[in-house]
Order: structure tokens, then C-alpha cells, then sequence
């Protein structure tokens, strides 16, 4: 296939119906480093595995305050989701200032996706190199959503995306029943375990490379300190998540 | 209040009101909100138009009544109609609650507010949701007051004293309506922008409920309008 032949723009289509550039898009996306949310009936937990570019330097925050009741994990490029971030903050503020309540989180998702369609047809921009886990409480219950940089969102139960991220889903595969009612501990625990499946060999999880963001129906977003990291991760070896069922 | 706007060719703003409706009086009870006004709008001192529906229904759980500039009024509604029909542009089956309503007319009144061109309106946005009753005033500068019994124009002067007496915000139904309607009475006598025919609506768990109009009880059969005071004096 002379991908080189369609590649060019977003106003080019490839003869098997693809646009490259979308395409490429979400390959920067899969660059990446991983990051997964999961939701029950109360809570969403985000977690994240940051990258430190350098022995100097600090590590990558991956999950951003939309609102008090909305949060969103990114992968791809950082810079473009720091615009979508400002966007949707800017809009979760102004419905706040209207309203005097919170923005609907699909209603925020679907206008992220406008947004980012609105770059895939046209000859002078790119599409968004970010994909967005958003998370997020409103009136009509839990959400966990992810948009790409095609324009689509989905709602999920539980997603991973990122680098490495199919061994989270994998484990998610085998252990999304038990979400739904999991109580919060068991919900950080299951998030911590998929990552942990997605790490290199070499690599460990500490409090350092790892954010855990909770969101719940009468919490507001809140990321995990380090000393509560340190202890969700020290109870990782020990967690059974067979336990869970026996409970039931 | 009045500002008179003479410089020609630039906009015009509002300076007075013309078609005006009366008072509205709002009260909570056992179990919702009921809201009454008259069915008059005046051109001035004239009574010009007696059969006017004043209180109108926004969504399944909201209403909105006013008293004011009545083209205001119609507008207002309009602007409320359309947020509720967004939602059904959005397909996520997400509702403004009657909360989501009240704040933003209140913005859209300070925003005209600050324009000098005001809605000449003190606006009642009245509901029920999630269990909870929701009452609130919203006025021509765009304050927002949430509170348990409104009272707007010659209803706030008169009427407080009845209200407060006769009326708690646990009340049954009828008694909200009994008390509503003794106020109106007493309007009718007292305010000369005022008329005889009123509409109540009431909002709970079930929905939206604007009645039929009917017609205050009043009394004119005093011995003082039968037998005039001066004939009195004058035969004895």
C-alpha cells in the first residue's frame, strides 16, 4: 500500500476509506504511557504511570481537575492536551457561572469531540494527538469515557490506553464483573494490578511513577498522596481479586 | 425609574413598561409549589387584556410566572424553551432542573441589567425536583433570591401580612390555595392594576398542574355602598 500517496493531509482519503493523518493520530496516542480508569456504582478511579524524561527531571503528570466533579488521565502528546484540558475547564466554568451546577459529562465529551473532528477536515490543521480518559459523576450516574483524535468517544466500564496497554485490558477482561459493586479499596487495588501488568520487567511501581486519581459521588476529585500510595502499593502482592467473588 | 433615551440613531433602550401583568404570588407547601396571578394585562390604567394566561410551564417540573413588561415575559419564555430544547439536541437525556432555570435567568437579567436595557420583570421560577421544592425570585437588576413564599408588585405591600399569618411552608394544598386566593381579594380591592379572575399552577412529584381560571369571592353588599353615608346624615 503507497501510504505515502494519501498520507499528506486530513482532506485526502487513502482508496480503502482510511485518513492517514487520523490514523497517525492515534498512534501518538499509543506512544503514550499508560493510563486506565475503571468505575463502580459510586466511584471512578484513574490511575497513570508517569514518565520521567530524564534522571533530572520530574515526572509527567498524566491526570488533570476538570471540575469537582470531573477529571480527565491523558496519553499522546501533552501539549495538545493541555489545550483540551483548558477548554473543557473553561466550559465546566462558564455552565457553573449559568447553571449553578455541574456540566454534564457527556455533554462535555461530546463537545471535545466536535472539537477534534473539526480538525480532521481540514487542509490547514492536524487532528489532536491526545486521547483523553474522562471521568467523571453527574445526575445520571458514574462515567468513564475515552475520546480519540478521530472525533469518536465511547463510554466505557473500565478502559486502558497508552503504551502497553493491552495487558491492562487483558486483565480487565477477566475482572470487569466484579466492578460494579467493588467498594473503593478494591477499586484503586484492581487499577494498581492492571498497571502493574504493563510495566517493563525492570520496572517497579512506587509512589513516584504512579498517579491514582478517585472521583466519588459525594467526593470530589482528589489524587492519592505518596504515603497513601506507598500502602495501596505495598497491599498489591497480597490482593486476591478471587476474594472478591467469594464474597458475593 | 425611568431613563429617557433621546439620542437618535443610537439603540433605544427600555424606558418604561407598557402592556404590564400584576402581581404573582408563589408559596411552598406540604409536598410542592403553587403559584397564582391575575389574568389581566393593563395598557396603563386601562384593563385592556382580561383573559391572559401569565403563568407558563417550562418543562415537566418548572414553571415561570411574572409580573412586568408582558412582551418581556413572552420573551423569557422563549429563552427558557430553548434550553430545554438543547437537551434534546444533546440526545444525552440530561434535564435543566428548575435550580439550572432560576440561575440562568438571573444572569440574563444582570446582563441586561448592566446594559441599561433591562427585562422589566420580577420573575418567579418555581419547581420540584428530586424530592426538594424550589421556589426563587429573580428581579429587573438580576438579584436571585431562593425563598419558601414570593410575593411581587402591590402583593408585597398587602399581601405579607395575610400570608404570614394564615400560611407555613407545610401547609396542604388547599390551604396554599385559600390563602392565594384571600390575598387576591384583597388585591382586588386595593391595587387598581388588579382584576377579579386569577390562575393558579401548582408543580410536585407528579408534575405540572395549571388550573383552570376562576373568579376571588368578593363581597360588595356593605350597609356603607347600600345606604351611602351623606343620605344617612341627611335624613336623620
Amino acid at each position: 500500500m503507497l501510504k505515502h500517496l494519501y498520507d499528506t493531509d486530513c482532506v485526502t482519503w487513502s482508496p480503502q476509506g482510511k485518513l492517514f493523518q487520523v490514523e497517525y493520530a492515534m498512534e501518538a496516542v499509543k506512544q503514550g504511557s499508560i493510563c486506565l480508569g475503571l468505575k463502580s456504582n459510586e466511584n471512578v478511579v484513574l490511575c497513570s504511570l508517569k514518565r520521567q524524561p530524564s534522571e533530572l527531571a520530574g515526572y509527567q503528570e498524566k491526570q488533570f481537575k476538570i471540575d469537582d466533579h470531573m477529571a480527565i488521565a491523558i496519553a499522546g502528546l501533552t501539549a495538545d492536551a493541555r489545550v483540551l484540558c483548558k477548554y473543557m475547564r473553561t466550559e465546566c466554568l462558564e455552565y457553573k457561572y449559568t447553571y449553578e451546577s455541574h456540566h454534564p459529562v457527556g455533554r462535555l465529551v461530546y463537545k471535545v469531540a466536535e472539537k477534534s473532528q473539526h480538525k480532521t477536515q481540514s487542509g490547514a490543521k492536524r487532528p489532536y494527538g491526545v486521547g483523553l480518559l474522562v471521568a467523571g459523576i453527574d445526575p445520571n450516574g458514574v462515567h468513564l469515557f475515552e475520546t480519540c483524535p478521530s472525533g469518536n468517544y465511547y463510554e466505557y466500564k473500565c478502559q486502558a490506553i497508552g503504551s502497553r496497554s493491552q495487558a491492562a485490558r487483558t486483565y480487565f477482561e477477566s475482572w470487569f464483573h466484579l466492578f460494579e459493586k467493588s467498594t473503593l479499596e478494591q477499586l484503586i487495588l484492581h487499577g494498581l494490578s492492571a498497571i502493574k501488568k504493563a510495566i517493563m520487567e525492570d520496572e517497579e511501581l512506587n509512589e513516584k511513577n504512579v498517579e491514582v486519581g478517585i472521583l466519588g459521588k459525594n467526593q470530589k476529585f482528589t489524587h492519592l498522596n505518596a504515603q497513601e500510595l506507598r500502602d495501596y502499593i505495598a497491599k498489591l502482592d497480597a490482593f486476591n481479586p478471587n476474594s472478591q467473588i467469594q464474597q458475593e | 425609574m425611568i431613563f429617557n433615551s433621546e439620542i437618535s440613531g443610537q439603540q433605544q433602550h427600555t424606558t418604561s413598561p407598557v402592556v404590564t401583568g400584576g402581581s404573582v404570588i408563589a408559596l411552598v407547601y406540604n409536598g410542592g409549589v403553587i403559584v397564582g396571578t391575575d389574568t389581566l394585562c393593563s395598557y396603563g390604567s386601562m384593563a385592556a387584556f382580561k383573559n391572559v394566561q401569565k403563568i407558563a410551564q417550562i418543562s415537566k417540573n418548572t414553571i415561570y410566572a411574572s409580573s412586568g413588561e408582558f412582551s418581556d415575559f413572552q420573551q423569557v419564555v422563549k429563552e427558557l424553551a430553548k434550553i430545554d430544547r438543547s437537551a434534546l439536541q444533546y440526545d444525552d437525556g440530561v434535564h435543566p432542573s428548575p435550580k439550572d432555570y432560576g440561575n440562568f435567568l438571573a444572569r440574563l437579567s444582570y446582563k441586561k441589567r448592566c446594559k441599561i436595557n433591562p427585562l422589566y420583570l420580577q420573575n418567579v421560577v418555581a419547581g420540584f425536583h428530586n424530592g426538594e421544592r424550589y421556589l426563587a425570585l429573580v428581579d429587573i437588576y438580576g438579584t436571585y433570591l431562593e425563598s419558601n413564599f414570593i410575593t411581587t408588585g402591590f402583593a408585597s405591600y398587602f399581601c405579607k401580612a395575610i400570608i404570614s399569618n394564615y400560611w407555613n411552608e407545610n401547609c396542604t394544598l388547599d390551604q396554599a390555595k385559600q390563602v392565594i386566593r384571600e390575598c387576591f381579594k384583597v388585591l382586588f380591592c386595593r391595587d387598581c392594576r388588579a382584576h377579579d379572575v386569577i390562575q393558579l399552577a401548582y408543580v410536585d412529584e407528579q408534575g405540572t398542574h395549571i388550573e383552570e381560571q376562576e373568579r376571588v369571592d368578593t363581597k360588595w353588599d356593605f350597609n356603607g355602598f347600600k345606604f351611602r353615608a351623606n343620605e344617612k346624615l341627611h335624613t336623620q
